[in-house]
């Protein structure tokens, strides 16, 4: 038999590398914006649309889809190919994967500062973009099946199973946690509510993180590694254990971001057993990397590339072995809510996901470009202020989210709370969020080196679009011998491999959504939860458009300084009308589950349009517009009905009278506010969003009257 | 040394900050905040910056010496930086340890199998791996045993009643021996400084923002006059701001007040009365004509 010929697709490879560096510097921009809004709450321009509420999901959507979806797409791209001998499947595919990708992520860009959201964390794209996501993601996957269709090499390697488990994994986590109900072009509510949706979510949040962010980055490192270090891959028996181990075990983890929470006891414990049991298969990857570089670590004192996969690897150890010490009851307690967990992320974000990209860009970009890089002294550079920038954005974080979380749980003697007003613990940390923001440019300043850097090495070369190479045609399968290893068998059968992940993953996917979502008794109703009406469901609307969420919880957790600053702990039933839930994963202010009626609504006003007035020295942004927005009550009728879908128990004909009904609220509102002296026209936005507040928790305090 | 001075002028800009803001100073507390943060900052660079050159003047002025006692610049560089002793062979330890077998045994272990250029070793998964995974799995099985089938584990409810019940406890012991235990029908009205003074304390801090500096009353009522909305007795006094009024938007204080926190600052309100502030709001209540003599 001839050998055949064929080129590989440098240039996709290329395209992809370029919107890497593009979308991580806008994302870590936007990331850096965010963060001095925390300490300085006018850096938000005074404008709506650059607010923490509103950026805070824009720059966690750019860096993961966008910075870390970009990289991925980069090094599969490149990897898949010369892992299988054989040009990609299509160009046309290839290219549609490319436009389209970026075509997401520019929507994203503009609905989000817009107030469009689901407010799913990881998930806020509205339903229309969901779609676009999905008919994407399809395309992606007929071009890599494609390609291993075609592909001259019999095997496939290790890298390639963690892209196909990728693959299927995020295709199911999309679908299941985009179940929406459109409510118009850009509003849509989540199908399940309360502690079900939260269920939903958080398996999907914790497995984005599982296989968006870490196996197609082991997949690449599986390829790159020993590329760049010139060494053997330390053990096959490791990787198919570890593969294997890691994708099972994964998909259970999700509930241990809801400790304490509502969630059935069941299905928080079976969270923690099974983050504590993923210890091992997540180091299993670490182990396997830097037992590769055995006998090649005196060429990471001079290679700076190898330093980057070096610091990777190690951020990658650390951050799987602190993620199942944080679901431990004990130090979830102190842990959840706080900047801890801030801290935690970005270890893994900026240390793993970020290293291993650069170490990529600067192997691949002078290989595509048949050159050497340009400078030497700037990656360098930018491999020590990157590495300065983690400790100096981690530690403070670390720092700050001890020190607040003691100080909110500290009690005096006479029994009351040390620190009642919640403000007091965040002036407590703003020297850190100061620091946090100096760590995060110097971060980002490592990654304009490295644009710079690429930039000159790619103008000093010239793309080799098309890259040479030959390989044998596969021999027909009945000329080859059977294999003694099922592993090994099964290495060659892609179908039969992608059917055995998706298998794995949706056995702990089964064991903990079906009976939440299925089994009424796992939520008890409460008879004085009534739905929300039409005044405080466009307040809620408006609490999701402005990412309330991302800094105030909803949930009260069953702890003696929770309830004593907050009152009673949540109860399951009070969620049930919540599509989506609003419990939140971050307290940078108070919890507001029980926030109405602790303030008058002259509080509220003063406090939304200037929140310094009521508290002084807080770091909530001023909501000015609120005040001069007027209430788009044409979308009442449809959202009410929707809701109704739903299944939320709203009589009959209701919304032909919701708006009448809204109207009579807020004049009631408007009215007692002209008590104070509050002159505000009863049809502005913030005073759907009083009522909205004014809400909250209520229907638990109406319980406990009635029962007196 | 010059650098100890810049040190303690630093320092000393530092600490002067807080007492500064304290004493009104024409820059407002928040921007004395940042010079304060940003002075930390500096002064850690600052550090470094001078660790960084004490560094390079030993090194100097070690050369100097030496020069000057007759040492050729060959021995200086010997003194400056001895050579290392060469490294022994990676520890044995380590190798036993991580289980792993010498690299000169890695040709045999090769696979037959490359994909692009990329071998694999036939290495066994690590033994101490082995042993982390099947413990974590262990304690993944005693987890859930314990609290859902031998129940011997606090789930979160009984975790939380043990936590309050514990509490009351405490709290109880500890307020029998204090003189904390005022509340609305035992509360006195005093004219103690002190009282008055640290019932001050506690309006600056929590309630000025609704009834003004001078309790001239904003979104609150004005509290300096005679009209009162729900009592003017030191005892009415209490209880409003113990329980609030959900009504009108006065708070809950009784869970982050003491009650001996509460008596003083009712007592300082109580000393405000007729001191006609500027800006005072509009009369809201009733009338209570002598209020002084009602509320003994």
């Amino acid at each position: 038999m001839q050998p055949e010929k064929f080129y590989y697709d440098n240039k996709i490879v290329r395209d992809f590398g370029i919107a890497t560096v593009l979308w991580g510097i806008i994302g870590m921009t936007v990331g850096l914006i965010a963060a001095i809004q925390l300490y300085h709450p006018g850096a938000n321009m005074h404008n709506q649309y650059t607010t923490f509420g509103r950026i805070r999901p824009l720059h966690t959507n750019a860096v993961v889809f966008a910075f870390v979806g970009n990289a991925i797409f980069m090094g599969v791209y490149y990897s898949l190919q010369r892992l299988l001998k054989a040009r990609m499947f299509s160009d046309a595919l290839s290219n549609i994967h490319f436009w389209g990708w970026q075509l997401i992520i520019v929507s994203a860009v503009i609905t989000l500062p817009l107030g469009l959201t689901t407010s799913h964390e990881y998930a806020e794209l509205e339903w229309p973009i969901d779609i676009a996501i999905t008919v994407i993601w399809v395309v992606f996957g007929i071009n890599m099946f494609g390609t291993i269709f075609k592909r001259r090499e019999r095997h496939l390697y290790v890298a390639i199973w963690f892209y196909i488990a990728t693959f299927v994994t995020i295709a199911v986590l999309h679908v299941v946690n985009s179940f929406e109900l459109p409510v118009s072009a850009f509003k849509s509510y989540m199908v399940y509510a309360g502690v079900q949706d939260a269920l939903v979510q958080w398996w999907y949040g914790h497995n984005a993180v599982a296989f968006f962010l870490t196996t197609p980055y082991l997949g690449m490192m599986y390829y790159f590694l020993p590329k760049m270090a010139n060494r053997p891959i330390y053990s096959y028996k490791l990787s198919i254990l570890h593969f294997w181990a890691l994708i099972f075990i994964y998909i259970w983890a999700g509930p241990h971001h809801l400790l304490y929470t509502t969630l059935p006891g069941w299905a928080q414990s079976l969270g923690v057993a099974f983050s504590i049991m993923l210890i091992a298969p997540s180091w299993g990857g670490m182990i396997n990397g830097l037992l590769t570089l055995r006998g090649a670590w005196d060429k990471v004192r001079d290679d700076v590339i190898l330093k980057f996969m070096v610091v990777a690897l190690t951020a990658y150890g650390m951050a799987t072995f602190e993620g199942p010490m944080l679901s431990l009851k004990q130090i979830n307690s102190i842990a959840h809510f706080s900047d801890w967990i801030i801290a935690h992320v970005h270890v893994g974000a900026l240390g793993w996901n970020g290293f291993l990209t650069f170490a990529v860009l600067y192997w691949l970009i002078p290989r595509i470009y048949k050159t050497e890089l340009f400078s030497k002294k700037l990656a360098s550079f930018h491999f020590w202020v990157g590495t300065l920038g983690i400790i100096f954005y981690a530690v403070p974080m670390y720092w700050a989210g001890f020190t607040q979380s003691l100080m909110l749980k500290e009690f005096t003697p006479e029994g009351m709370l040390k620190y009642p007003n919640f403000l007091e613990t965040t002036l407590q940390i703003l020297p850190m969020h100061i620091m946090r923001s100096v760590g995060g440019a110097m971060y980002l300043l490592g990654v304009i080196v490295m644009a710079y850097n690429l930039l000159k090495t790619a103008k000093q070369g010239s793309l080799v679009a098309n890259e040479a190479a030959q390989a044998m045609p596969l021999e027909p399968v009945h000329t080859i011998a059977r294999e003694s290893g099922w592993h090994r068998r099964l290495e060659r059968k892609p179908i039969q491999l992608m059917i055995a992940a998706l298998i794995v993953i949706l056995i702990g996917t089964f064991v903990e959504l079906m009976p939440t979502l299925t089994i009424s008794s796992n939520i008890p109703t409460i008879a004085s939860v009534k739905p929300y009406t039409s005044l405080e469901l466009q307040g809620r609307d408006l609490y999701i458009r402005e990412g309330c969420s991302n800094c105030h919880s909803q949930t009260v957790r069953p702890f003696r300084s929770e309830t004593e600053r907050y009152g009673e702990y949540s109860k399951a039933g009070e969620f049930v009308y919540d599509h989506p839930f609003l419990w939140g994963s971050k307290r940078t202010g108070p919890d507001l589950a029980r926030i109405g009626g602790k303030y008058g609504n002259a509080w509220h006003y003063n406090h939304l349009m200037d929140p310094r007035l009521m508290s002084p020295g807080s770091i909530m942004p001023e909501y000015s517009w609120l005040l001069t927005q007027t209430l788009d009550t044409t979308t009442t009728r449809a959202k009410i009905h929707a809701m109704r879908t739903l299944g939320v128990p709203y009589p009959v004909g209701y919304e032909n009278l919701a708006n009448a009904d809204l109207d009579e609220q807020a004049k009631a509102i408007a009215g007692d506010l002209a008590k104070d002296h509050i002159k505000i026209k009863s049809d502005k936005e913030v005073i759907a969003i009083i009522a909205y507040l004014q809400r909250l928790g209520m229907d638990i305090k109406a319980n406990k009257t009635d029962k007196n | 040394m010059k650098y100890q001075r810049v040190i303690l002028l630093f320092a000393l800009l530092f600490t002067a900050g807080p007492t500064m803001a304290a004493n009104d100073s024409l820059i407002p507390g928040d921007l004395m905040n940042y010079i304060g943060y940003g002075a930390v900052v500096f002064m850690l660079l600052l550090l470094i910056i001078v660790l960084l050159v004490l560094l390079k003047t030993t090194k100097i002025l070690t050369r100097i010496i030496l020069k000057s006692e007759g040492y050729t610049e060959q021995e200086i560089k010997k003194q400056l930086a001895p050579e290392k002793a060469p490294a022994k062979p990676k520890g044995n330890v380590w190798i036993k340890l991580m289980s792993l077998r010498p690299l000169s045994e890695e040709k045999d272990m090769i696979m037959e199998h490359e994909y692009d250029g990329i071998q694999e070793l036939d290495n066994p998964t690590p033994a101490w791996f082995m042993y982390l995974f099947y413990g974590t799995i262990i304690f993944g099985i005693g987890y859930l045993l314990n609290y859902h089938v031998f129940h011997t584990g606090q789930l979160q409810y009984a975790e939380y009643k043990t936590e309050v019940a514990q509490a009351d406890i405490a709290k109880k012991a500890f307020l029998s021996k204090s003189a904390n235990r005022v509340d609305e029908n035992t509360v006195k009205l005093v004219s103690d400084p002190a009282v008055i003074s640290a019932g001050q304390g506690i309006f600056k801090t929590n309630c000025v923002a609704c009834h003004g500096d001078n309790a001239q009353g904003m979104v609150g009522p004005n509290l300096t006059d005679d009209f009162w909305l729900h009592g003017s007795k030191i005892n009415d006094l209490f209880k409003t701001i113990k329980y609030g009024v959900a009504a009108k938007g006065m708070p809950t204080w009784e869970k982050i007040l003491s009650p001996k926190q509460i008596a003083d600052v009712a007592n300082y309100v109580k000393s405000l009365h007729g001191t006609n502030p500027a800006g005072a709001k509009e009369p809201q209540g009733t009338k209570e004509t002598d209020s002084k003599l009602a509320s003994n």
